[in-house]
């Protein structure tokens, strides 16, 4: 039955599809380089989303609460130990994601009587340049996105997550167009806040094609930002210290908010 | 089979995150001797406490001063006059060592690596009583190399506790693990009995209690006393004058950690020491 070819593509369409469905409400994530590290951020007042990793890398993610966290202490033990046995500096994003995350998730996938792993994340790493930093996105199938110039496109200094595809090109169309890479904390603090905006208006419709209006997604930040909890954490470039990760609080960002 | 690289415990409860266990079950980190004392057939060395090397920490009004002298030996060899032993552990954390090396540095990088791990999983920072009972269970680990007259580590943590109260906490070991929390000072290595008679009689009999010194009295009171340690113990370097080599010292403080620059040793030397 399952044996033959035909129903094992059907089998894993089928599979496909239930987990788009049950990601699509995920709220977005932006992480976007700026002059002096990568700040990530989304909205939400309920579990936490975004996550230290190692020394330069941090992750955010969205999917079931179970599967994010096996991921992620997966994630936080091979890094651990590669920084153990080696050194701090040969733990590398490119080698945990390529060579040990997505494999296992493409075979979670694949193997049809297993469940699969209900997770989507994001991945980044911080560099002595903005030219440095990596973004990497990691889908449920063990599919991996990057940051890194293309035939099609340009190197992009920020990289998005969220339940649709719909609604993460849309957020990536608005930060191709409003982010540069040496943008000031605060410019980068409000492009990240618009950005989720969009992301967010996006997944409550069905057909939204283009970018709604400017006013739109203020008036829709706004709303947002008076009832919801700010979660966001940077991972500062500054050479001085080996960690860079550390945690926003939500008051000290809303006096850099523009309204 | 070989365990895959992201093998997933299904049973998986997110308490399991020991640093220690997961580098034992990789095979990173020396097991744990279950019973430490030499079996039959293991030629037996009488075991000699020889921490040698000076290592000294007090509190004053700044937080905890930590210092050390920067000698290595090998029986009655210098090897190194430029050894580390004040190390950070993290922002808050020092821990300063007396005893062999090898053992010593690996203990630190083991606890600085178990104190992130900690804080990565967990999502919330290790409380000072865990941290300190960490290093007490590394000591405790190793003993079976100690009492095989290798491996002996005597360390001094020193830290700076935000909850309840905000205040320095320091710490002192003996070799199988016992901590002891340190009212003022703390004192290891063959040159600390020296030491530790300069700190007593300074604490009581002194202009004031150590707990009230500025910063530059306390680097005085800390280079004065390591190279008195100097003066009788071999293995200890003090302040080498002509190769203007300073003791390394590190102030932990409510604002984390701070390193003494060399020039700043070298000015309260000249003028109160030398």
């Amino acid at each position: 039955m399952i044996e033959e070819p035909y129903r094992w593509v059907e089998a894993i369409a089928n599979r496909r599809e239930y987990i788009e469905a049950q990601l699509a409400p995920g709220s977005p994530i932006a992480a976007l380089g700026y002059r002096d590290g990568i700040l990530f951020l989304t909205l939400g007042k309920t579990r936490q989303k975004i996550f230290e990793i190692y020394d330069r890398i941090a992750m955010g993610a969205i999917g079931h609460p179970g599967d994010i966290e096996r991921l992620r202490m997966a994630a936080i033990e091979l890094a651990s130990t590669e920084g153990f046995s080696r050194s701090a500096t040969d733990v590398s994003l490119r080698r945990l994601v390529h060579y040990s995350l997505s494999p296992v998730m493409k075979t979670a996938f694949e193997q049809i009587y297993g469940p699969p792993y209900l997770a989507r994340m994001l991945f980044a790493e911080v560099g002595e340049r903005p030219d440095d930093d990596l973004f990497l996105r990691v889908e449920y199938d063990g599919e991996i996105t990057t940051n890194g110039a293309t035939y099609a496109q340009a190197r992009q200094d920020f990289a998005v997550l969220s339940g649709t595809q719909q609604s993460r090109e849309l957020m990536e169309a608005f930060l191709k167009t409003q982010h540069a890479p040496d943008a000031s904390f605060e410019a980068a603090l409000n492009s990240a806040l618009d950005a989720w905006s969009i992301g967010h208006m996006t997944l409550q419709t069905n057909d939204a094609k283009e970018l709604p209006e400017r006013a739109a997604v203020t008036k829709y930040r706004k709303e947002q930002l008076a009832n919801s909890g700010i979660e966001a954490a940077l991972l500062e470039r500054d050479a001085g210290r080996a960690i860079r990760y550390r945690l926003l609080s939500d008051t000290e960002l809303r006096s850099l908010i523009n309204d | 089979m070989e365990r895959s690289p992201v093998a997933f415990d299904q049973n998986f409860s997110g308490t399991a995150s020991d640093f220690l266990t997961l580098l034992r079950s990789k095979g990173l980190l020396a097991p744990a001797l279950v019973n430490p004392v030499p079996q039959a057939g293991t030629p037996q060395k009488t075991w000699q406490p020889t921490e040698a090397t000076t290592i000294l920490a007090f509190k004053f009004s700044g937080g905890v001063l930590v210092a050390g002298d920067r000698r290595a030996t090998a029986g009655n060899t210098v090897v190194y006059d430029r050894a580390d032993k004040v190390l950070e552990i993290d922002r808050q954390s020092i821990m300063a060592i007396a005893g062999v090396p090898a053992t010593a540095w690996e203990m630190a990088r083991v606890l600085e690596h178990s104190f992130q791990f900690f804080r990565r999983t967990q999502l919330q920072e290790m409380s000072v009583d865990g941290k300190v009972r960490a290093l007490s269970k590394l000591l405790r680990d190793n003993f079976g190399f100690v009492m095989q007259g290798v491996g002996v580590v005597v360390p001094i943590f020193a830290t700076y506790d935000s909850h309840p109260k905000p205040e320095a906490r320091l710490y002192f070991y003996d070799a199988m693990g016992a901590q002891f929390e340190a009212a003022d000072y703390a004192a290891t290595g063959s040159g600390s009995p020296a030491v530790r008679g300069i700190l007593y009689y300074e604490n009581t009999w002194g202009r004031k209690p150590l707990q009230e010194l500025s910063e530059d009295e306390a680097v005085s009171i800390a280079l004065r006393a390591l190279d008195t340690a100097a003066e009788s113990d071999t293995s200890t370097g003090g302040v080498d004058r002509s190769g203007k080599i300073y003791p390394l010292i590190k102030i932990v403080s409510r604002e984390g950690i701070t390193t003494l620059p060399e020039s700043k040793i070298a000015a309260v030397f000249k003028e109160t020491v030398a």
